[in-house]
Formats: structure tokens, sequence, C-alpha cells
């Protein structure tokens, strides 16, 4: 078990906590995909250099994004809540559109913009924003992060490649813990 | 044992394996100890870095939730086979992943414990953080590091490092035997040498030196007091010979000392000490001289018996006379002590005489007396230098010793001569003034006596001669009280004899001695030659009688009864027979005793007359000796001193104890001294000294005026000897008496006849006892029966045994000592003739 099950169980302790305050049954709740999925967010700034050029200073924010409609139901915020990376501290942004998306350094983009993914990637190309969605063929689209559920956990489809592109350096720790168990390539 | 008494070998073993084995074993322990240190710190390390790099690894799997990644990543740890468990905790402390892979859950912590390394039960633990970057700690690693190798390890660094001890120390243990020689073998040389020295006393012992270290030091300086030790005990032995040498030789002198203090004369001491030098010291030649300063002459007086045939050899014998020259000699006898080391080539003639002898060193002690030396001591070696300084203070201590003790014996032997002197001296006085006491008390005795008895004799005679009418038993008593009376009157009258000091006015005549001894020796014939004879005892007689024959003044009569005394005392001292020597001799003398030194020192009795004593200084007058020796039994110094004394007589009832007084009478009245030497068994000599007769001197007188007068009887002499008849016709004519005489007893009774018929009876008849054919008692028989009232006077030489053994025959009306006693005839004359 990972910390980030350690960090979803302390998320649902807490819910359960407020639960059992307000009556309810304690159960132990196993964590959804989503909530993983959050955390996994969060550690990706860790795993990931920006050029110097990202950030406007040593202070600046590391700027998370959700596009389109948010899977997280408050996960990611509770994830990222009191965290600071490198001595950034990290915001989350929900966005409507493509041109929101200005000032983000992990944009996620959800399943509801599917459609217009093609738009997006291209309107991010030349950009310093890592990509991380769940839609399939994200990676050969153009993405550069995708979740895959495999046995259950969720495991890393990644693209060095146009992560490269981006101007991003990728940790080879990163690389080999996506490598490991993982679904080998999109299907 | 403990250490320090083991052997220097062993110690010196037993240090070396311990100090090598000490430092082997702080080395091993510090190697040990710095190994053990070294691996815990590169243990830590390790793991630090292996966590690190673990940690480091496993930051993406545990971030992402990979735990095939993280199992893969804690493989890699295999490579470090010490490294035996892994694990992997995430945030929540919940067990992630672990390594062995296969291993169950429960080896491991259930729960991660606080960060950082621990030891723990033999293991080193490792809690690490995990965390990518800086930033929010994903999780912990775990590590468990087995420290099972390193004990092994230490184990094995243990047995190396014993094994290597063992080496080493055996190492050491050879390396040290062979070493250790370089101290134990001096050390040990050296107590060999000490012990070596104690025991044996083996002085001339050397410990050998084996090298120049402190050892080598010390045997050097063991060597050199050896050396000094040898140095001083042989100085001590000679300190101690020389001590014992002086002892040996106070002993000797304080032996000698002692020795010659036991002495008195100075001859043998003399000889003891030439004897102990000649034996002790010794020498080979030692003699004392006796100096005479007048003549510087000495005179050897005393030769050793071992130097003797030297002497004789050197004509040194003793008496001896030897020249003090110019040599040491004469430097000995100022009172120095000469030591001539080497006389060999002497120019003088004394030591040129000793080396003669094969006498080389000579050393001549002076012997002095209130600083005067008056003898020396030679002593003489032929070893020559062989007197030692030790001998000649020996030798001068020594004579100092003898001469102190030499004068000592001369002082002595003066003071005894004086002393002697004195004693004499004393004597006579006491014996002369006794004499004449006793004189003196006989004279007032004799004097009362005779008046008592006057009456006595006078009435007893009247009453016989006047009173016709007496009865024959009155007749009878009254001459039995006469011849009592007589008896008295007779021991009276010898009485008188003794001290007659001035009685009658002695008219002393001039002698010819040799006549009156010739006449004394006839008449004593019988009592000194043939009543021996009876017995078998043969008296020799011997005469000496000076030429020409000296000349005495005095009363013949007198002299010849003295010496009639004396005689018969000789007679019969010989009563077994000897020599009666008599003897005249004209000598000078002084009126003091004569100093003779001779041995054995006779007893000497010089009686002088009185008031001779006064004389002692004056010259020395002629005077004739006379004097009567026999071989017989001597006196006793008691005896001797008496002898003189009246009625004083060893011979019992047969001595009257008048002899010799009567001798000593005469010779006071004729200024005679009498000498008498005597000592039990060594015979009797009596010397009667008359001053001799004046040779101008004329006849004064031809009598004596003796005794009472008696008228002129006629007498009739009855005997065979010649010379009595002759001598009695003398004596009696003399005073006035007719005499007739007749050979032999028939002749004289035919003569008493023959008087009677011619009407001329004799008044008295005198005759012998002893006659052949008719003896004494026939005569007097015979006269008696033909007229019994001439008196009868019987003349015998057993008179004194008659009348004691009361043998006296009838018909005699006195019994008179042959020879008749003038005196004791004249009283029996005047006594018969009054009674006749």
């Amino acid at each position: 078990m990972g910390p980030l099950r350690a960090r979803i169980r302390a998320t649902a302790v807490a819910l359960l906590i407020a639960a059992g305050l307000l009556g309810g049954r304690p159960a132990l709740a196993v964590p959804t995909a989503q909530q993983v999925e959050a955390v996994f967010l969060f550690y990706f700034s860790q795993f990931v250099d920006w050029p110097q050029g990202a950030f406007a200073d040593e202070r600046s924010p590391i700027v998370i994004g959700v596009l389109g409609a948010d899977p997280f139901d408050g996960a990611l915020d509770q994830a990222v809540a009191g965290e600071r990376v490198n001595g950034r501290s990290i915001i989350v942004r929900r966005l409507k559109s493509i041109a929101d998306a200005t000032g983000c350094h992990i944009l996620y983009i959800s399943s509801s913009e599917a459609p217009q993914l093609p738009q997006i990637l291209s309107a991010l190309k030349g950009r310093n924003v890592l990509t991380v969605s769940d839609l399939g063929n994200f990676v050969q689209s153009g993405g550069m992060i995708r979740f895959v559920l495999i046995d259950e956990h969720v495991r890393l489809l990644i693209n060095p490649a146009a992560a490269q592109a981006a101007g991003l350096k990728l940790s080879s720790k990163l690389l080999r813990a996506a490598a490991a168990g993982g679904p080998g390539g999109e299907g | 044992m403990p250490l320090r008494n083991q052997p220097i070998r062993r110690k010196l073993m037993i240090m070396l394996l311990v100090t090598s084995g000490a430092v082997l074993a702080i080395t091993c322990a510090a190697f040990i100890g710095y190994q053990y240190a070294a691996y815990r710190a590169a243990a830590r390390h390790t793991v630090q870095t292996l966590g690190e790099i673990a940690a480091s690894n496993s930051t993406a799997a545990i971030a992402f939730d990979n735990a095939t990644d993280e199992t893969e990543v804690l493989r890699a740890l295999n490579a470090e086979r010490r490294i035996t468990a892994a694990a992997v905790y995430d945030a929540n402390g919940v067990l992630f992943s672990h390594y062995p892979a296969d291993a169950p859950a429960s080896a491991f912590p259930p729960r991660p414990k606080r960060d950082g390394l621990r030891f723990d039960q033999g293991m080193l633990i490792d809690y690490q953080p995990i965390r990518q970057g800086g930033n929010t700690r994903l999780g912990t690693l775990y590590l468990r590091w087995d420290l099972v190798s390193l004990h092994r390890e230490i184990a094995l660094y243990a047995l190396i490092a014993a094994g290597m001890t063992g080496f080493a120390m055996l190492l050491a243990y050879l390396l040290g035997r062979s070493l250790q020689r370089q101290i134990s073998r001096p050390v040990q040389t050296l107590g060999q040498a000490a012990l070596a020295v104690s025991e044996k006393r083996d002085y001339s012992v050397r410990a050998p030196k084996l090298g120049n270290d402190e050892l080598g030091t010390l045997t050097d300086a063991f060597n050199h007091m050896l050396d000094q030790l040898t140095a001083d005990i042989a100085e001590r032995n000679a300190f101690g010979t020389k001590l014992q040498k002086q002892l040996s030789r106070l002993d000797l002198l304080h032996r000698i000392t002692r020795a010659v203090g036991e002495r008195q004369d100075l001859r043998s001491i003399f000889q003891v000490v030439i004897r102990h030098l000649e034996e002790q010291v010794p020498i080979d030649f030692g003699c004392i001289c006796l100096y005479d300063p007048h003549e510087q002459i000495l005179t050897v007086t005393s030769v050793g018996a071992r130097s003797r045939e030297t002497a004789l050899e050197l004509a040194l014998t003793e008496k001896a006379r030897v020249p003090v020259d110019r040599n040491g000699l004469s430097r000995c006898v100022r009172g120095e002590l000469v030591y001539e080391p080497n006389i060999a080539a002497s120019p003088y003639p004394f030591p040129g005489t000793l080396a003669k002898g094969g006498l080389c060193a000579l050393v001549v002690a002076p012997l002095r007396a209130e600083s005067r030396v008056f003898g020396v001591l030679v002593a003489a070696r032929r070893q020559p230098e062989s007197f030692s300084s030790g001998d000649c203070e020996f030798l001068r201590q020594l004579s100092e010793h003898v001469a102190l003790a030499a004068h000592q014996a001369q002082l002595y032997d003066a003071l005894q001569r004086a002393y002697d002197d004195l004693r004499h001296s004393q004597e006579t006085v006491v014996q002369q003034e006794r004499l004449r006491a006793l004189g003196q008390m006989a004279s007032g005795v004799a004097h009362d006596i005779n008046n008592a008895i006057s009456p006595i004799a006078l009435y007893t005679e009247s009453l016989l001669e006047r009173e016709p009418g007496l009865s024959e038993r009155a007749r009878s008593y009254l001459t039995t009280i006469q011849t009592a009376i007589h008896d008295v009157a007779r021991t009276v009258s010898r009485m008188r004899e003794f001290y007659r000091p001035q009685e009658g006015q002695a008219t002393l005549a001039k002698i010819d001695l040799d006549r009156v001894i010739r006449g004394v020796l006839e008449l004593t014939q019988a009592r000194w030659r043939d009543v021996p004879q009876e017995r078998g005892a043969v008296i020799e007689l011997r005469t000496d009688l000076a030429q020409p024959p000296p000349a005495i003044m005095g009363a013949e009569n007198e002299i010849r009864d003295a010496l009639t005394n004396l005689i018969f005392n000789a007679a019969d001292a010989m009563s077994d027979g000897g020599t009666l020597t008599l003897r005249t001799k004209t000598v000078m003398r002084q009126m003091k005793p004569e100093a003779a030194a001779e041995s054995p020192r006779p007893i000497r009795d010089v009686l002088l007359p009185e008031g001779s004593s006064a004389a002692v200084a004056e010259p020395p007058v002629e005077m004739v000796c006379l004097e009567v020796s026999d071989t017989g039994v001597g006196m006793d110094a008691e005896t001797r001193r008496r002898c003189l004394e009246p009625f004083f007589t060893t011979k019992g009832e047969r001595g009257t104890g008048m002899g010799l007084a009567m001798v000593y009478g005469m010779t006071q009245r004729h200024r005679a001294e009498v000498e008498i030497d005597s000592a039990p068994g060594q015979g009797t000599t009596v010397r009667l000294l008359f001053p001799a007769a004046p040779r101008s001197a004329e006849e004064t007188g031809r009598q004596l005026a003796l005794g009472l007068p008696v008228r002129p009887m006629r007498i009739l002499i009855v005997d065979d000897d010649p010379l009595i008849i002759e001598s009695l016709r003398e004596t009696l004519r003399g005073d006035g008496h007719h005499v007739t005489a007749a050979e032999g007893g028939q002749a004289g009774i035919d003569a008493f006849e023959a008087a009677r018929a011619r009407g001329e009876p004799f008044e008295l008849v005198i005759t012998d006892l002893g006659m052949p054919y008719v003896d004494g008692r026939r005569v007097s028989a015979a006269i008696k029966t033909a007229s019994p009232m001439t008196p009868v006077v019987l003349l015998t030489g057993w008179g004194q045994r008659l009348t004691a053994e009361n043998q006296v025959p009838p018909h005699v009306d006195r019994v008179l000592n042959k020879p008749p006693r003038l005196k004791d005839l004249r009283a029996a004359l005047g006594d018969l003739g009054r009674r006749a």
C-alpha cells in the first residue's frame, strides 16, 4: 500500500468520522480510482522538472488545472491541501475551456472533453504543461500520461517524447514505476 | 615459588615472556578493538548508504503504489549478503514491501520505529525516511544488518592473534634463551665466584669478565674488592702473626719472670733465664757475664746447656774472663743494648771469637741495677740478621727483669746473711745470758747447799770419829749419811765447775797442747777404742796437729778435762763406729762470724766471749784452734742450742748433763770461744779457740790454785796401765801427796801389806777395776779385809754405768770415772782423807 492509499485512507477516515458524528455506521471504504488519480496528480509535481520559464519566480505556485467536468469530487483539493513541493504551494483550478488553461503546469483533461481533444492538444503545443487524462488513445494522440486501470490498480501509460517536446523532464523513477507491471501500450 | 626466589635465568625468561605477552596482548586487543570499531563504522556507513540508495529508488514505487517495482528495488540488496532483511512501510506505517520477498510478514517489525541507525541484539538496524527531494515523507525503509559475521570475524581475529601470540612467545622464548645469557651468565659466574670465596674462603678466585657493560664493571669491582680483601687478609694475618709472636714473647717473659721470681740465688736465676732463652726464643748461644768495673773485665757466670759445646770451643766456659774493649761490649756496659746483625767480619776480639764458633747475629743486653751495669746478657744466632726488633725489645725487657731479679736476689741474700748474723748474735747473747744466769744460780745454789750440808758432814764425821760407843746400826746409818753428803758435795762441786768466774784466781801457764792431747788420747783410749771394739764398732782416730805445736795460756788440768769430755761425747755419738779427728791449728780470727757461702749451709754457732761484740771491727788476732770432730749422729738445732746448758743431756741416766757445761765454764775462764758445727746425721765438730800465748811470755806459774786444799796423804795407785799410773802419780804428787804405784792387782795388795808391815800404811788406795789376774774388786776386798778404814777408790771406765745400775761393788769407797777427774779425785781425796 503506498502513500496514495494512505492518503486516500486518511481522507476516508476523515469522512467516516464525520459520518459517525452524524450518526452513520462506521465502515472501512476502499478508495476509488478517482481518489487515487487525484493523489497521483499531486505526486506528478514531485517527479517532473519544469523549465525555468514555466514559473514567474521561485515562489510561484504549481498550478494543477482540471479541464472539463471534475471527476474527483473534492479529492484533489484534499490531496494538495497544505502541501508544498520544492518550496512551492499547489493550486487547483477548474477550467471550462482550453483558453483558460494559461498558467497551468499540470492539466487534467476530463473525459468530457474527449471531442475537443485534438484542439486542446494542439492548443497546448509548445507550452510547458504536463497533460494527463483517462481518455483512450490519449498517449497516441499526443498526450503525455494516461491513467489505466489494471487489476483494479491504477497504472500509468507515459509518452516521454511528448513530454520532452513540451520541455519537461520526467524522472526515470517515474518512468520505471510506470513501466513495471504496466500495460506496455495503449490498446 | 615467588618470583623473587627464582633463579635469575628463569626470572629473566619470565620477565621477557610476560612483557612480550603483554605487548602482544595489548597489540592484539587494540587491533581487534580497532577492527571491531572499524567494522561497525563501516557497517553503519554501508547500511546508511545502502538505505539512502534504496530509499531514493523506492520513492516512485511507493508514490505510485507499485509494489512490484519496490520488490525489485529491494531485491537489489542481495548483493550485500550481510543485509539479512529489508522492508518498506508507507506513510501510514503499513508494511508495503519486504526482502527477502518470500519471508513471512511476521519476520519484520509490524510498524516502523523512529528513524536512525542502532545496534540491537547483535544486529544493526536502520530506519530511514523515504522522500522525494525535500518533499513530504512517502514512507520508511527498514534495513537489518546481521553482526554475526562481525563476531565471526572477531573470533577469527582472536584465533589468529592467539596463534601469532603463541608463535611470538615461542620465538621470544627461543631468542630470550640465548639472549638472557648475556645477563645471567656474568651474574652466575659472579655468584659462583662469590660462593667460592664465601664457602671455601678461597680468596684467589677471580670472576671472569664477559663484557664491558655494568656487569663487567661490577665484575671488575668485585675482583678489585677481592684483591683488596686478599691484601687486607694478608695484612691482618701478618698483624695477627706479629701479635701472636708478641703475645708468646710476653708469655715467655712472664714465665721467665715467674721462674726467676721463684729463685733466690744468682746462679740459678741466670741458669733458668738462659735455659728459657735457648729453648723458647730460641737462640744458638747464650750466656750471662758479670761485670767488674774496676778491672774492666766480664766474667762468664752462666752458660746455657745447649751452648756448652760452643762455649768450650770458644773458651767461653764459666769463669772465663772477657776484657771489655772499645767495641760493643763497652757500649753495653755503659747501659746500651747492642745488636750486631752480622759479626762475621768484626775486627774486635769478642765478636770475633763468637764468629769463630759460627755465630753471626749477636745481641748484648746490659743487666743494670740502680743505674749501674753489673753484667751482660749475651744471645747469639748462627743466622745473620736473625734478630728482629721484637727480639731485641724482648731481650731488652728480659734483661731488665733479670737485672731486677738478680739485684733483688743479691739484696735478699745480703738481707738473709744480715738476718742470719743477727740471729746468731742474738742467740749467742741469749745463750750467754742464760748460761750466765744459770751459772749464777748454780753458784748460789751450790753455796747454799754447801752451807746446808756442811754441818751434816761435820757432825756425821764427828759422830763417826768421836763416838766409839755407837751401835753398828747407827754407825752404818751415819756412814750412809756421810756417803750421801759426799754425793751431794760432788754434785755441787760439778755445778761449781760449770760457773766459777773468779774463783781461786786461776793462774794461767803456758801449755803445750800437743802434749795435753796425746795424754788425753792415751787416758781415754778405753772409751773411744776398747769399748766400741767390744761391740764390734771401730772408731778410727785421726790427728792433725799443727807444727810447731802452738802454745796457749791456760790451766792444763781444766783443758785436759774439757778435751776428755769432748772425746767421750764424740765416742758416744759414734756408737756404730766412725772417725774421730783431733786437730790443732793457728788461725787469724776477727771477732765476727765467717761469711762463707757454702752449700749446704751448715748450722753454725759462734759463741763469742762476753764483751767481744765490741771487737767486731778489731784487726784479726792469732788464735789457736783445738778441734774435735766426729762422724756420729750429730745434733739437731734444739739440742745444739741447749747442749751447753748444765744438766742438759741426751744420754738419759748415763749423762750428768755437765760435760759440755764444764767445757763452757773452762772457756769462760780462759777467754776462749766454743764453736759447734753439727747437723743431724752429719757429725759434730767442736772447736775451742784459745788466744795464742804471747811468744815472749814466760811461764808464770806451774800450778793453778784450784779446789780446796787437801792434806798430804800416802796413796797407793794400783793399775795395769803405766800411763795412768804416771798421770795419777804426777797429779797427786802435784797436790802434795806421797804416791806409790803398783802395776797390777797382786802387786798392789803386796805393796799395801808391805807398807802396813813397815809401819807406814797407805792412807788411801786407788785401784783400777779392770786388770788381768787380780781385778779391782779383789784388791779392794783384800785391802778392806786388812784395814777396813782405809778408803778405796775404784777407777773404772764403767763408772757411770756401775753407779746407775747400783752395781757398786762392796769394799769400795768411791767409784771414779776413768780417766779420773782431778776434781773428783781431789774431792774424793779430800773427803776420804778427812774420813780416814
